[in-house]
């Protein structure tokens, strides 16, 4: 079967183990855990009538406590770059991660998380930023790992990217 | 028993598995598995003396891959993979983390389970976290709270506005002298009040810049003797009125010096909680004292009652505490003892309260004394302190003749009572007006109408005057015109003024209006707004500056920020001290982001240096980091060091210019001592 490698990249306590959990356990839990180092789980998609196994790199949030290995990325098929919809600094931080990640991998289709849109009274970016953001050529997407919204699409969409690069 | 096998079996009794590598993804296993590597990767024989680890997990396959380069490179240590999750047979999460090292030409792979002192390290990174999470909503809530506050001043200085306007009209009018006198009082009075807001914003304002950033604010360092004598003035009739008499203990050294490190609006506040808190506990007919006591390197104040003295059974630290109301609840919110212990902590000083031998209670504080270069700050722009930073129009001068010129003027103003106002103000004068209520209606006006100057309101809807006024300065760059804008704002600060003339303005007046002020700003120089070519056959009369009006080829910095700041020399040394303190840690964030190839925070960092930059003119060093900001928006960084060490000199070039228009440290003071000993080391 077709297996695509899929890395979760992000600031710390953007939400994307919560995403990885939703997508392969449909659980959510409210405390915030964080991750230290790499988890991998996998799980099958149908994509356009095939079978797609998305063996996702849950990696920890990059702070100044732990940076990112770019080995991690070897063999990546398509990443997605999440951000904290309450927090604006996420997005700036994902952005200068992302400038690394293309300069290690190139270009593979990625997708911009805004996640934790079921706090969207407190959210922090606004729509002429994310007009900004998709006029760079970001596909963007609003999520939530505790409601589920938006989440079995997020991956399916990456999954069909990764089969038509 | 070998010693090699007994250290084996250590290894393996502290959660290690060693392989050796035999190539071609195949592992042979140095002593007996442990458990937990057997139940994770399925290594079911005892005896099997081949195993494929690559096959066993997806990122032990890729950490492989680092593995043997590192074997391949003969290079000492070792390379680890970072920590990482398997699941056991159970479902159990296993944390791991793998070493590639050579020992004896040997390839070893090393496995070790973390689980041991997993908990320990996930509560350093969860406590660690939570706080930074904790910082960052706390600055959330600090910017929140300033543009609430901005927000409010702006609200409460509306109406204001409308009251000065009508004052100001009244007095144009022939009254009695009666009313006169009653028009007088209600100006003053106005005035009053318009002070106090600017003052509370100030106070809040330097509240919320010190809780991030321990840089001084530039204010001169105040005089407690001076605030101590304020406040008496201050309070002598609330004293009164209570029947309790407020005193002045002279100090017993009057020659001593009194500046403290601080800032006179809050060393205001301080001292008016304390005698609020004096006032509510002291009995009828007795005195309160206040004073300052000279102790060398600081100095003391103290406010003196004759009440009960202190709670016996109420620590000192709880008086001063968040939300402590005192003894019977008699005081307010119980935030004011409160800011004012933190206050003066901030500022290195320390705060008490003790019952006196003699009866009743000393308020005490004690600050620092301020340096001797802050001081002689405070002696050059003393004087330039009726000229508010918030015009960056010429100094006043009472200019109640009549204009030069009758100006064709477009007041721009959604609030539609200071509209009028301001239209009454300059038509009774003998201007011709036009009013818009927002930016587009002004950029509409200005297409179908020519005029000598606009007035425009910073903040309306649809579009602001700053948006307006980068759209008007954009359609000139064809023109080859200058048209004269003057800002309204019902903020004052200089960052204010800052934002006013980076988007374009010449000059910016605070609300509420004062006639005066308004005459003067817009007249000043409108006889010199000519365009360019006729400028430059008129040498004398030089064309009004903007900050991005492009500098004038060859013009010195100096002269491009006189113009551009109307000649205020306190918003100009008030501009390069903050350009001098920022300007070096915003190239080394240049630097840092060429050195990790960060073209994001290039970007950023060179954007936010060409703004500050293009105050001065300086159109070379504005020019270079303009390219650095595009080299960072492309992502294409090779070119960047050059650029880079281009713009240093050139930054190095402009700084002497800039020190030459700022007073330098006196002799002997504390920061030409200071490089003494530094060159003297």
């Amino acid at each position: 079967m077709l297996q695509k490698k899929i890395c979760m990249l992000g600031s710390f306590s953007v939400g994307k183990t919560s995403l990885v959990r939703r997508f392969v356990e449909s659980l959510f839990s409210e405390a915030y855990q964080t991750s230290i180092g790499v988890k991998v789980d996998k799980k099958v998609v149908r994509v356009n009538n095939e079978d797609v196994t998305l063996v996702l790199w849950d990696i920890h949030g990059e702070d100044v406590y732990q940076k990112i290995h770019m080995s991690y990325l070897r063999g990546m098929s398509g990443y997605l770059l999440v951000i904290d919809g309450t927090r604006r600094q996420t997005l700036e931080d994902a952005l200068a991660l992302n400038q690394r990640v293309m300069q290690e991998v190139g270009k593979v289709p990625a997708i911009l998380v805004l996640n934790k849109s079921d706090l969207v009274d407190r959210w922090e970016i606004d729509s002429a930023r994310e007009s900004e953001l998709s006029a760079a050529g970001w596909i963007i997407l609003r999520t939530s790992a505790k409601t589920g919204a938006s989440v079995e699409q997020l991956f399916s969409q990456l999954a069909a990217a990764t089969l038509t690069e | 028993m070998s010693s090699n096998s007994i250290f084996e079996s250590f290894l393996t009794s502290q959660g290690y598995a060693l392989f050796e590598s035999l190539g071609q993804g195949e592992f042979s296993p140095i002593g007996d598995y442990p458990a937990w590597c057997r139940d994770t990767f399925e290594l079911h024989s005892r005896n099997a003396t081949r195993v494929r680890l690559d096959e066993k997990s997806p990122f032990l396959e890729n950490f492989l891959v680092d593995a043997e380069d590192f074997w391949s490179s003969q290079a000492e240590g070792s390379v680890s993979s970072g920590n990482w999750m398997e699941r056991d047979k159970s479902g159990r999460e296993v944390p791991l983390e793998a070493f590639a090292l050579s020992l004896e030409k040997k390839r070893i792979l090393i496995l070790r389970n973390l689980a041991a002192h997993f908990a320990e390290q996930q509560q350093w990174f969860q406590t660690a976290r939570d706080s930074l999470l904790a910082h960052e909503q706390l600055l959330s809530e600090i910017q929140k709270k300033e543009i609430l506050l901005h927000c409010i001043v702006h609200d409460l200085s509306q109406p204001l506005t409308a009251i000065s306007g009508c004052f100001n009209l009244l007095r144009l009018e022939h009254l009695p002298p009666p009313v006169e006198k009653y028009v007088e009082a209600g100006q003053r009075e106005s005035q009053r009040q318009e002070l106090m807001i600017r003052s509370i914003l100030s106070a809040f304002s330097g509240d919320l810049i010190a809780q991030r950033s321990a840089d001084k604010s530039g204010a001169p360092p105040p005089d407690l003797a001076v605030c101590v004598q304020q406040a008496i003035e201050e309070f002598s009739s609330a004293f009164k009125d209570k029947g309790v008499n407020l005193r002045f203990a002279p100090p017993s050294n009057a020659l001593s010096d009194w500046h403290v490190v601080g800032d006179a609006p809050r060393l205001d506040r301080i001292f008016g909680n304390l005698l609020e808190n004096t006032l509510r506990h002291s009995p009828p007919n007795s005195t309160v004292t206040i004073g300052v006591e000279d102790q060398g390197e600081s100095v003391l104040a103290f406010v003196d009652d004759l009440g009960p003295g202190l709670p016996p059974d109420l620590p000192t630290t709880q008086l001063f505490a968040l939300f402590s109301k005192g003894k019977g609840h008699s005081g307010k919110a119980g935030l004011g003892l409160y800011f004012c212990k933190i206050t003066v902590e901030r500022w290195g000083g320390t705060i008490g309260a003790e019952t006196r031998a003699q009866g009743g209670a000393r308020f005490w504080f004690r600050l620092p004394r301020a340096d001797a270069d802050a001081k002689s700050y405070e002696r050059t722009t003393a004087d330039e302190h009726e000229d508010s930073a918030t015009n960056v129009a010429p100094p006043p001068t009472v200019r109640r003749s009549p204009p030069a010129k009758f100006l064709r003027i477009l007041v721009t103003e959604d609030t539609e009572i200071n509209r009028e106002l301001v239209s009454e103000l300059l038509t009774k004068r003998g201007h011709s007006v036009t009013t818009a209520a927002d930016g587009i209606e002004a950029l509409a006006a200005l297409d179908r109408n020519s005029f000598d100057v606009v007035l425009m309101d910073e903040e309306m809807p649809r579009m602001n005057g700053l948006d307006a006024t980068r759209a008007i300065r954009k359609m000139e760059t064809s023109t080859r015109r200058h048209l004269r804008i003057v800002g309204f704002t019902g903020n004052a600060t200089d960052e204010d003024a800052r934002r006013c003339l980076n988007a374009g303005m010449d000059a910016f007046i605070a609300k509420p209006v004062h006639m005066d002020k308004l005459y003067q700003v817009v007249e000043y120089q409108t006889e010199k707004s000519q365009q360019i070519g006729e400028a430059q056959s008129a040498p004398d009369v030089p064309a009004p500056a903007s900050a991005h009006q492009p500098a004038v080829e060859d013009e010195s910095v100096a002269g491009h920020l006189h113009r551009a700041t109307g000649g205020n020399k306190k918003l100009q040394r008030s501009l390069i001290k903050t350009f001098l303190a920022d300007a070096p840690k915003t190239l080394s964030r240049i630097r840092r982001a060429i050195a990790k190839k960060d073209a994001q925070k290039l970007a950023s960092a060179a954007h936010a240096l060409k703004g500050s930059i293009a105050i001065f003119g300086a159109a070379k060093a504005v020019s270079m980091a303009r390219g650095l900001e595009a080299m960072g928006r492309s992502g294409h960084l090779f070119n960047a060091g050059p650029q880079f060490r281009a713009l240093e000199s050139e930054f190095a070039r402009i700084k002497p210019e800039l020190l030459a228009i700022i007073p330098s440290p006196k002799p002997g003071s504390k920061t030409q001592q200071k490089a003494k000993s530094r060159r003297a080391r």
